[in-house]
């Protein structure tokens, strides 16, 4: 059976960790593995219902969310976290906590977060309308060693979440994929280089 | 006070020559065609080496990249059959079984760059980068991370020669060599600076394909293509003289050469005849078709009791392990020493034709060893052993030029290697120096 991990997506309010981790989700479960997503957004609304945003509730946030991910890593389960997670100190603390952890930051310019702003938080949050927004008003430690760097400013959605397959791959963390045996175009292709080559 | 040297980081840098024999590389360094190889030779040592079994490079390859033997990483040729319905299928770099020597490097956080590695296609995450080579068909598929692909397109990379020039058009067959060995070139020179790695490795297999197609113009003097191959070996030589000095960089002096490894993963020989190993069990009632003109061995008939695959392999069609089996376990040892007998007499033109005949257990060890061939055979140079089923004759006259060979490819190394050494020993050696 395979063993659990923690995959730990980070970076500012509409960087891509929540879309990111439910692709990433979607083609482990297709390779059979178990696997759990904990979103920062749902979080708040039951396990973490009631907490802030001063540092002191953004810590026991991240540290509730680690608390779940150790849970499921140690029974098999491969725990997706999708939450901003500012703090460095707290991200380390998790990492050491579970072991088996993969952090991926998601990078992303405050020009083109302000550009997408989907719900309009930027906005509001340069207004002043929101207080203790981070990258705003509020800081964002990057990671400095985070297994995977994706910049979703300039990558597209499918080479950020194939390079986060790729190096779970390479670690080991989950199977390589299946289904790759060649097309029947492909199979064609094949036989011809074989041919040429005078080996069938 | 002396100052303490600081100890170099180890580095491995490894060029491989596909289908290049020792004794070709040291006549075309005597012969002053190859100055930069004849320096290494000087200077250190060159070794005859052995292939894997059988000697093609599919497997020869899987062997260096895995130090494994086939019958542990599974890959026994560029085809198999499938067990129920006898299809060919085509082995893809997932059906290696053996973790690469890449993913071992990997694991101690050191980094790779492969350029040109056959058989691994299609791509797969691999601790750096990795540009797959034959039977690689889109770049696309054959690159990793997908970074680079675009890189790699506006150079112009291509993956392999059209090889269907070497039947049609000799001349621009070699026009191709020149400028895939060119595009080869320009990718090593991108990821040498761009990649911070450990191991660095790129494979020309040109050479290969020349040989096939033009081994009358590598060693024919009056050739008319003599020229042109032996430029073709100069542009070679000129890009191994490249990858040395750039390995050198900034380190001259003691130690050249360490790290260094310069191989190819089989031999060649001139051919002069085909050897139709279908035919033959057939002419000896060991196999028939359902109907004349097969197309592939899926068409032999329930009571076929063995046939083969390309290069030289026999499979018994034994009951429980295919479909259609028919010969029942307990009988297959018989059958293949009746068959190893019958095939040790075969002559042409009274020369007697096979010069080897390896049984499964003699050269496989594995968890996969089960699944190669029960009789894996060696020829004599100049009768190039085939699997067709299309052709009734068991001799033929054949396109081809050349042939490959198993005991006669070649390692120079900067690391220590065993004497008589055979390409699975080389990937231990590898990862055992990187790691000191």
């Amino acid at each position: 059976m395979a063993k659990g991990f923690t995959l730990w997506f980070t970076g500012l309010s509409g960087s891509g960790k929540s879309a990111l981790a439910e692709r990433v989700r979607d083609i482990l479960l297709e390779r059979g593995m178990k696997v759990e997503v904990l979103d920062g957004d749902i979080v708040r609304q039951n396990l973490s219902k009631g907490l802030g945003f001063s540092k002191e509730d953004r810590d026991t946030n991240i540290r509730r969310i680690g608390f779940v991910c150790n849970l499921l890593t140690r029974n098999e389960v491969v725990a997706i976290a999708a939450a901003i997670s500012p703090y460095k100190a707290i991200r380390d603390e998790n990492r050491e906590l579970i072991g088996r952890f993969v952090e991926v930051y998601c990078k992303c310019d405050l020009d083109t977060l302000k550009a997408r702003d989907p719900k309009g938080l930027y906005e509001k949050a340069l207004r002043g309308e929101i207080k203790n927004f981070t990258g705003v008003s509020d800081p964002y430690e990057a990671p400095e060693n985070a297994e995977v760097v994706v910049d979703t400013a300039s990558e597209e959605v499918d080479a950020a979440v194939e390079k986060i397959i790729g190096k779970l791959e390479e670690m080991r963390y989950v199977p390589a994929g299946d289904g790759r045996g060649y097309t029947e175009e492909e199979e064609e292709g094949i036989k011809a280089r074989l041919r040429d080559l005078g080996y069938i | 006070m002396r100052f303490l040297r600081r100890r170099r980081k180890r580095r491995v840098c490894v060029v491989g020559l596909d289908g290049v024999p020792f004794g070709l590389l040291r006549r075309l360094g005597d012969e002053s065609v190859m100055p930069r190889v004849a320096g290494m030779v000087a200077s250190g040592d060159l070794k005859q080496m052995r292939a894997a079994l059988p000697p093609v490079s599919s497997v020869s390859w899987s062997s260096f990249m895995t130090g494994a033997n086939p019958g542990e990483h599974g890959i026994f040729g560029f085809t198999d059959v499938a067990p129920e319905s006898y299809q060919l299928r085509f082995p893809t770099f997932d059906d290696l079984a053996t973790p690469t020597l890449w993913d071992r490097l990997g694991e101690s956080g050191r980094r790779c760059a492969i350029i040109n590695q056959p058989a691994t296609y299609p791509a797969r995450a691999v601790p750096g980068v990795l540009v797959s080579g034959f039977v690689a068909l889109q770049l696309a598929k054959s690159v990793w991370p997908k970074e680079h692909l675009g890189a790699l397109e506006g150079m112009g990379y291509r993956i392999d020669v059209d090889s269907q020039k070497g039947r049609e058009d000799p001349d621009g067959l070699l026009d191709d060599l020149e400028a895939t060995l060119e595009t080869r070139r320009r990718a090593a020179e991108y990821f040498w600076g761009r990649e911070s790695w450990d191991y660095f490795q790129v494979v020309v297999t040109g050479t290969d394909r020349l040989h096939h197609f033009l081994w009358e113009a590598v060693v024919r003097e009056d050739d008319p293509r003599h020229e042109r191959a032996m430029a073709y070996y100069r542009a070679v030589d000129g890009f191994i003289g490249e990858m040395w000095d750039r390995f050198h960089e900034g380190s001259p002096g003691d130690g050249e050469g360490e790290g260094f490894v310069l191989l190819s993963d089989h031999g060649f020989a001139g051919v002069r005849k085909d050897v139709r190993l279908n035919a033959w069990l057939r002419e000896n009632g060991y196999l028939d078709y359902e109907k004349e003109g097969p197309g592939s061995v899926a068409e032999i008939t329930a009571d076929t009791r063995a046939f083969a695959l390309d290069p030289g392999r026999i499979h018994l069609n034994v009951r429980g392990r295919f479909g259609r089996g028919c010969v029942a376990p307990e009988e297959a040892r018989g059958l293949r020493d009746e068959l190893a007998a019958g095939l040790r007499e075969l002559r042409f033109e009274g020369e007697g034709v096979i010069t080897h005949i390896f049984p499964r257990e003699e050269i496989f060890r594995g968890q996969k060893a089960e699944l190669g061939p029960d009789l894996v055979l060696l020829s004599r140079p100049g009768f190039d052993l085939k699997g067709t089923t299309k052709h009734p004759a068991v001799f033929a006259d054949t396109h081809f030029q050349g042939m490959h060979t198993w005991d006669d490819a070649f390692v120079w190394s900067g690391l220590p290697v065993a004497d008589e050494p055979e390409i699975a020993d080389l990937a231990g050696g590898i990862v055992g120096w990187l790691a000191g």
